[in-house]
C-alpha cells in the first residue's frame, strides 16, 4: 500500500532531486584550479624539498649525505666542501646539492635522516614543466624560500591567478584570501 | 703449547700467545682500539677486557698471554656491560659531530658503539673541548683534538714504524692531546700513517677533506706507481675523480703503512698539465692532431733496422713493456732497446742482473729480513724505498740482528743502524773489497769512514746474511767493478757455508719486471741472451750524435732531464730525424719530439708490476683515461699491428716466453701478489760479464780521487736521487706533493758547512764546469765530507745539467751567495 502511494506521489524522485537541488543551492565544491583557486596543503604535506637556514641565516645543511644514503631512489646528489666564511653552521657545506625530481617519490626519508633538520619537504607541488631542466632541483632552488611560508597553516583553498610568461605558466596564490574547502 | 677454553670452545695455541689472538683464532671478535698488530702493546683503551675463570677482575686481553688450562669468557654479561661502560666513558668526551667528520662511516668507535655500546648516557657535563676549528698541522694533515680517544696508535706508529718520533702526548688524563711538539706545524715525513691508524676522525687527510663520504667511493685495490717496494693500496674514486688513497691492514707487504708519495701523490692524474691529445710537429711547432693521423704518421715515418731504437721507462706495466720490446724487436727489427737513461751502461746493468740473480725466482722481503745481518749499500733507503725502510726498522729492533748501512749520506734509518759506513760515491767497490779483505786476511785498505773490521766480524759470525743493493750502483761507470767485488764477497761467504740473499732496491716500480720483459740491449724476454747485442741508452745517444740513428721511440722516459749531461742529450736528440714520445706530460724530451702521444697514468690501465722482490702484483683500472688520451697498450698495439685486446691476453703470451711467470694466474692475483719463479736462464749473466769486462775497462776510467787542480776547484762530488716526497720527474706535476717540497736544495755535511762558513737554509751558489744555480742549503750532521746531494725531481734546476758526459760523478763547488 505504502509502496503504491510512494510510487504515485514520486516520493523517491523528490528525495533524489531534493539532494540535487540542495547542492545546487549550497556553496560549490569545485576548486577552480588553476585559473582562480588552488589547494593549499597541510603542513605535513610532502612536496618539493626545501633547504632551511637557521635564525642567523646560516645554512643548516652540513653535507653529511645521510639524505642521499637514505634515499630509496638514489635521487639526491650531495658533494661537500670546506667553507670558513660562516655560510653554514659548521665548516662543511654542500658544494652541490641536487635532487632529481623525476626519480623522487616524495617518501620523506631524507627528512627523517637529516641530523640538522636542513632538508624538509615543502608544500610546492606544481612541478610540471616543458623541459627536463626543471626536473633537477639544485641547491639554489632548494634554498630559495617557497611561496607558502612554513608557518602558514594549510588545509585551505586560496585565491590564485594563472600567469603565462615566457618561461611557462604558473599559479600565483594570494594568501590573504583563503577559505575552508568544506 | 697451551690449551685454553674460550667461551666453552677449546683451542690449543703456542705459549705466550695473547688471549686476544687466541680468541680471534677461535673465531670470537673482541673490539680493540689501542691494539695494532705491528705496534708495541699498550693496553690503555680497556676495550678488549675479558673475564678469566677464577679471577675477580677483568683483564685486558691484548697484553695478557694465555696459560694452560685457562678459561676465558669474552661474551658474557659482565664483559658486555664492562665493554659498554668503556664506550660510555669514551663518549662522555667524544663529540657527536659524525655528520661532518670525514671518518664517519668507517669509524671504529662508531662501529663498536653501534654493536656493543650503551644506548643512553647519564653524563650531563659539557664535553671536553680543545678548540673550535680543526688544526692544519701540515700541507696534508689536519687534526681535531676533540675527537681523540687516546689510543696512541699515531704516536707509536710514528715512533716505531716510521721512525720520526714527530708525535707525542701533551697533558694528562682526559685532557691528553696526541700531537706534534708544542702542538706546532709538523716537520715530518708527511706519510699520513697517523691518519691511517687513527680509529676515529682525529687525524684526517687534508687533500681528502670534505670530498666525499666513505660509502660514495668506488674503491679498487691497486699498486703504487712510485718506488719498487710495490705497496698495495686502495684508490677511492668518486664520479671518475680520484679523491683518496688508503692502505689496508690486510694486504700487501706494506699492510697499513704508506709513504707521502704513495698516500698523497695521486693528484698528478687529474693535473691540468696532462697531455690530452696527440701532438704532431708541423713547421717546428707541436700542434694537436687526431689519433688516426698520429698513428699513420708514425707507421709511415718510423724506420726499421739498426738505425732505429727504443727507450722505455720502468713505470710501465709488464704487459706494455713486453709489447714495446715486441714492437722494437719484431716490427722495427732492432735490438737497440733500453730502460731509463739514468744507468751507466749495459754491462753494468747486465752484471747487476747477474749478481742480483734476477733470472732466479723472487725472494720475499720477509724471508730476506730473517737474516741476522742486514747490509744495505748504495741506496738512501729512507728516501728511495720508504716502506722497505719501515720493514727494516722494525726488524732491526731485534737486538740479535745487526743492521749495517753504507751510504755517503746520513738518513733516517741510520738512527736504527748498528753500524754506519760512509764513503765517497764511486768507491762502493772499495767498501765491499774492504769487507772481503778483512774476512779473508784480517786487514783492509781504503778510505771508508766507519768500522769495517766490526762489519767483517759481524759477517764472520752470522749464519744468514742479506745484502740490499741500491740503484746507485747501477749509475756508476765503474759499476761492474762493484759488482765484481760483491761476487767475490758472495763467493767467499758461500764458501764459509753462509746463506746469502742479495736483494735489489730499485727506485722505479717495475724495474725488475722490465728487465724480465726483455727491455735490455742484451736480453730477450725471460733474460735469454740476444744473438746480436743492441745499443744501450748511452750508446744510442752517442750514435745519434754521429747521425747513425734515424728513428727513436721513447716510452715515458724523459731523457733530456735525466741523462747525466743535459746538453749532450739535447744535441744528440736533435740529430735524430724522427722521434716519437709517448708520455703523460709534455716533458722536456717530449718538446723535442716529432710526434707526442698521450698515454695513461697508473690509475687508468690494467696490468701487472713486478716489484724488487720479484712479486707480481695487479694494477687495476680505476678511472677512464683523461681527455682524449689512451691506454698505452692500445697505442702500442695499434702501431705494431698486434691483436691483443686486453692486458690479460698479453700476460698469457708473457707466460709462454718468460718462464718465471708461467704459474701466475692473472685473474687470481690478490693483495699479496705472487712471487716469480726462475726463468731457467740463470747462467746467461756470467757469459755477459765475460764479454763486458774488457770493454768496460777501456770505456770507463775510475773516479780519480787524487789531488789535481780541477778537483781542488770543485771539491764536492755531486750525487743525486729521489727526495722522500718525490719520484723522478712525475711527482713535480702533483700539486699536493709539490706543496711538501717545492724546490730543489743542495745538501752537504756539517763539517763542510763549517769549513765554508755556511749555515742551514741559506742560499748558496752551486757551480760545476757546466752549469751553476742558486739553491737552498741543507746541512746534515754525519754525512760524508766532500759530498753534495741534490734531488733529481725538479725541472726548475735540473740536476743533470751539472754533469758532463765521460766525467762520471759530477764535481761542484759551493759558495756563499753574495
Amino acid at each position: 500500500m505504502t509502496d503504491f502511494l510512494k510510487k504515485i506521489l514520486f516520493i523517491d524522485l523528490i528525495k533524489g532531486l531534493s539532494l540535487t537541488l540542495k547542492y545546487n543551492l549550497s556553496k560549490s565544491f569545485t576548486i577552480r584550479y588553476p585559473d582562480e583557486e588552488k589547494w593549499l596543503p597541510y603542513q605535513r604535506f610532502r612536496g618539493l624539498h626545501t633547504l632551511n637556514k637557521d635564525a642567523q641565516g646560516r645554512e643548516l645543511c652540513v653535507a653529511c649525505e645521510l639524505c642521499a644514503k637514505a634515499c630509496p631512489t638514489k635521487c639526491i646528489t650531495v658533494v661537500p666542501m670546506e667553507d670558513n666564511n660562516g655560510i653554514g653552521i659548521a665548516d662543511r657545506i654542500a658544494k652541490i646539492y641536487e635532487i632529481n625530481l623525476v626519480r623522487c617519490m616524495f617518501c620523506g626519508f631524507c627528512e627523517d635522516a637529516c641530523p640538522t633538520t636542513a632538508i624538509r619537504m615543502g608544500r610546492e607541488y606544481e612541478l610540471a614543466c616543458f623541459s627536463l631542466d626543471c626536473a633537477k632541483a639544485d641547491k639554489q632552488r632548494l634554498l630559495a624560500p617557497q611561496e607558502i611560508p612554513v608557518e602558514f597553516e594549510g588545509g585551505y583553498v586560496i585565491k590564485a591567478r594563472l600567469e603565462r610568461t615566457k618561461e611557462g605558466i604558473r599559479v600565483r596564490p594570494d594568501l590573504t584570501k583563503k577559505k575552508r574547502w568544506w | 703449547m697451551a690449551t685454553v677454553k674460550i667461551n666453552g670452545k677449546e683451542i690449543t695455541v703456542e705459549d705466550g700467545t695473547l688471549i686476544l689472538d687466541a680468541a680471534r683464532q677461535a673465531g670470537f671478535e673482541i673490539p680493540t682500539f689501542c691494539y695494532q698488530a705491528r705496534l708495541s702493546r699498550l693496553g690503555s683503551c680497556r676495550m678488549c677486557i675479558i673475564e678469566i675463570g677464577g679471577q675477580k677482575k677483568l683483564q685486558p686481553s691484548c697484553v695478557t698471554p694465555v696459560m694452560h688450562g685457562m678459561e676465558v669468557f669474552t661474551e658474557n654479561e659482565t664483559v658486555k656491560s664492562a665493554r659498554a661502560s668503556m664506550l660510555e666513558f669514551l663518549l662522555a668526551n667524544h663529540p657527536l659531530d659524525c655528520p661532518t667528520c670525514d671518518k664517519g662511516g668507517e669509524c671504529e668507535l662508531q662501529d663498536f658503539v653501534f654493536k656493543s655500546g650503551p644506548r643512553r648516557s647519564p653524563f650531563s657535563e659539557s664535553k671536553r673541548r680543545f678548540h673550535d676549528k680543526d688544526k692544519i698541522l701540515s700541507p696534508v694533515i689536519i687534526k681535531n683534538h676533540n675527537r681523540c680517544i687516546h689510543c696512541e696508535r699515531c704516536v707509536r706508529i710514528c715512533d716505531e714504524v716510521v721512525g720520526r718520533t714527530a708525535l707525542g702526548s701533551i697533558g694528562r688524563g682526559a685532557k691528553i692531546m696526541e700531537t706534534s711538539f708544542m702542538d706546532s706545524t709538523l716537520d715530518c715525513d708527511h706519510c699520513g700513517n697517523c691518519i691511517e691508524v687513527c680509529p676515529v676522525g682525529s687525524w684526517m687527510s687534508l687533500p681528502y677533506r670534505y670530498k666525499a663520504r666513505t660509502w660514495d667511493l668506488k674503491e679498487i685495490d691497486t699498486v703504487c706507481p712510485y718506488c719498487a717496494t710495490g705497496c698495495q693500496f686502495t684508490i677511492g674514486a668518486r664520479n671518475n675523480e680520484i679523491v683518496r688513497v688508503k692502505s689496508k691492514i690486510t694486504t700487501g707487504i706494506n699492510k697499513e703503512t704508506l709513504c707521502a708519495r704513495g698516500r698523497f701523490g695521486y693528484n698528478f692524474i687529474q693535473s691540468e698539465k696532462r697531455l690530452k691529445k696527440p701532438l704532431l710537429k708541423k713547421n717546428g711547432k707541436l700542434v694537436e692532431s687526431s689519433w688516426d693521423e698520429a698513428i699513420s704518421f708514425i707507421k709511415q715515418r718510423f724506420g726499421a733496422g739498426k738505425k732505429t731504437a727504443g727507450i722505455a721507462s720502468a713505470r710501465h706495466t709488464n704487459e706494455e713493456l713486453f709489447v714495446f720490446q715486441k714492437l722494437i724487436r719484431d716490427v722495427f727489427k732492432t735490438n737497440n732497446i733500453d730502460l731509463d737513461s739514468r744507468f751507466a751502461n749495459k754491462w753494468v746493468t747486465s752484471s747487476a742482473i747477474e749478481v742480483l740473480n734476477l733470472a732466479a725466482g723472487g725472494i720475499s722481503i720477509f724471508d730476506a729480513l730473517k737474516a741476522e745481518v742486514i747490509f744495505v749499500i748504495g741506496s738512501a733507503i729512507s728516501n728511495e724505498n720508504p716502506i722497505t725502510d719501515y720493514l727494516i726498522r722494525q726488524t732491526a729492533v731485534d737486538r740479535r740482528k745487526t743492521l749495517i748501512l753504507a751510504h755517503p749520506r746520513r738518513f733516517k734509518l741510520n738512527s736504527s743502524a748498528n753500524i754506519s759506513l760512509r764513503y765517497k760515491p764511486g768507491t762502493e767497490g772499495e767498501v765491499i773489497k774492504g769487507i772481503t779483505d778483512f774476512i779473508e786476511k784480517g786487514v783492509f785498505h781504503g778510505n771508508v769512514v766507519g768500522d769495517i773490521s766490526q762489519v767483517g766480524e759481524k759477517f764472520k759470525n752470522a749464519k744468514n746474511i742479506t745484502m740490499f743493493l741500491g740503484a746507485d750502483i747501477l749509475r756508476l761507470d765503474n759499476g761492474t767493478n762493484v759488482v765484481a767485488e760483491i761476487v767475490a764477497l758472495k763467493g767467499l761467504l758461500k764458501k764459509a757455508g753462509k746463506n746469502i740473499i742479495i736483494q735489489p732496491l730499485f727506485d722505479r716500480c717495475n724495474q725488475r719486471g722490465a728487465r724480465a720483459m726483455g727491455i735490455h740491449p742484451l736480453f730477450l724476454p725471460g733474460l735469454k741472451k740476444v744473438k746480436e747485442n743492441g745499443m744501450d741508452c748511452g750508446e744510442i745517444l752517442d750514435a745519434a750524435k754521429k747521425g747513425e740513428i734515424d728513428s727513436l721511440y721513447i716510452l715515458g722516459e724523459d731523457i733530456v732531464s735525466m741523462y747525466p749531461d743535459a746538453k749532450f742529450a739535447k744535441d744528440a736528440l736533435s740529430n735524430i730525424k724522427f722521434k716519437v714520445v709517448q708520455d703523460t706530460f709534455l716533458t722536456e724530451t717530449a718538446k723535442t719530439a716529432d710526434v707526442v702521444i698521450p698515454g695513461a697514468s697508473y690509475a687508468e690501465k690494467d696490468g701487472t708490476f713486478t716489484n724488487q722482490e720479484g712479486r707480481v702484483q695487479r694494477l687495476r683500472k680505476v678511472i677512464s683515461p683523461v681527455g682524449n688520451s689512451k691506454d698505452d697498450l692500445d697505442i702500442l698495439c695499434s702501431i705494431g699491428g698486434f691483436a691483443y685486446k686486453s692486458a690479460k691476453e698479453v700476460f698469457d703470451d708473457i707466460k709462454k716466453e718468460v718462464l718465471g711467470y708461467k704459474d701466475i694466474n692473472f685473474d687470481a692475483l690478490d693483495g699479496n701478489g705472487a712471487l716469480v719463479k726462475g726463468h731457467g736462464a740463470e747462467n746467461q749473466g756470467s757469459r755477459v760479464k765475460g764479454q763486458g769486462a774488457s770493454e768496460i775497462a777501456s770505456a770507463s776510467p775510475r773516479n780519480d780521487t787524487s789531488s789535481n787542480p780541477y778537483l781542488d776547484e770543485y771539491p764536492f762530488l755531486l750525487i743525486t736521487g729521489n727526495h722522500l716526497f718525490h719520484s723522478g720527474r712525475l711527482s713535480q706535476n702533483d700539486d699536493v706533493l709539490i706543496k711538501l717540497l717545492a724546490e730543489p736544495f743542495v745538501e752537504i755535511s756539517e763539517e763542510d758547512a763549517k769549513e765554508l762558513g755556511l749555515t742551514d737554509k741559506e742560499n748558496v751558489k752551486v757551480k760545476s764546469s757546466e752549469y751553476e744555480a742558486v739553491l737552498k742549503l741543507r746541512v746534515v750532521k754525519g754525512s760524508q765530507k766532500g759530498v753534495a746531494f741534490m734531488p733529481e725531481n725538479f725541472d726548475s734546476v735540473s740536476v743533470n745539467q751539472f754533469y758532463k758526459k765521460g766525467q762520471g760523478i759530477a764535481r761542484v763547488k759551493i759558495e756563499k751567495q753574495v
